[in-house]
């Protein structure tokens, strides 16, 4: 089999380009931990109040974990508990959230926080805020008629800042 | 037959540069992305 020489270098750039996507896939889903949720953690969606950590929602300082907080989100139709969250540039944190009635979503607007939130089931992320803002918390999960105006607000502030 | 062969060599420089081109913003576009969920937390 002939290949004629130009078809040779787009093979050899095509062939380079997807190998280095691959790499870079490989990486972040094996070492960047980018993957979805692995569903190991389960709950009776019935009695989210009463099981621990989701009957006290909300900011929670830890010690002696390899994160400095975490935060425990509910979702119902329509809302989020708790409405709002602040938490210290430079945390770790760790969001831990599930929902009580139907399919939610939990995504972070403007940044890579997405998660997808199933009745009986737990969804966790951990990561470093490390940009002071206001970022809006959105349901991207289409749940009833309310969905549009189900949000939370997260914000991030720099504890040094005593401007506002 | 040489010159036959040669000017069908031509006739795909077009070709080449028109998929290098397409590969080209591919790449652009897709490191843009790239950076743009790495700057993110």
């Amino acid at each position: 089999m002939e290949i004629h020489k130009y078809e040779k270098w787009w093979l050899v750039f095509g062939g380079g380009t997807l190998l280095v996507f691959l790499i870079v896939l490989g990486v972040s889903a094996f070492h960047g931990g980018t993957h979805p949720n692995n569903s190991k953690w389960t709950i009776n969606y019935e009695k989210v109040d009463e099981i621990a950590p989701f009957d006290n929602p909300g900011v929670h300082k830890v010690e002696g974990k390899d994160w400095d907080y975490e935060v425990v989100l509910v979702a119902q139709a329509f809302a989020y508990t708790p409405m709002e969250i602040e938490i210290p540039v430079g945390s770790k944190v760790r969001f831990i959230a599930t929902t009580k009635d139907v399919i939610h979503g939990l995504g972070i607007a403007g940044t890579n926080i997405n998660l997808m939130l199933e009745p009986g089931y737990v969804s966790e992320k951990i990561t470093t805020v490390d940009e002071v803002g206001e970022y809006t918390i959105v349901c991207n999960e289409y749940c009833g008629t309310g969905h549009a105006l189900m949000y939370s607000t997260l914000k991030v502030v720099d504890p040094n800042d005593n401007s506002n | 037959m040489t010159k036959q062969k040669k000017s069908s060599d031509d006739n795909l420089k077009g070709t080449l540069f028109a998929t290098f081109g397409v590969g080209l913003v591919i790449i652009i576009v897709w490191v843009y992305c790239f950076d743009l969920f790495i700057g993110r937390f």
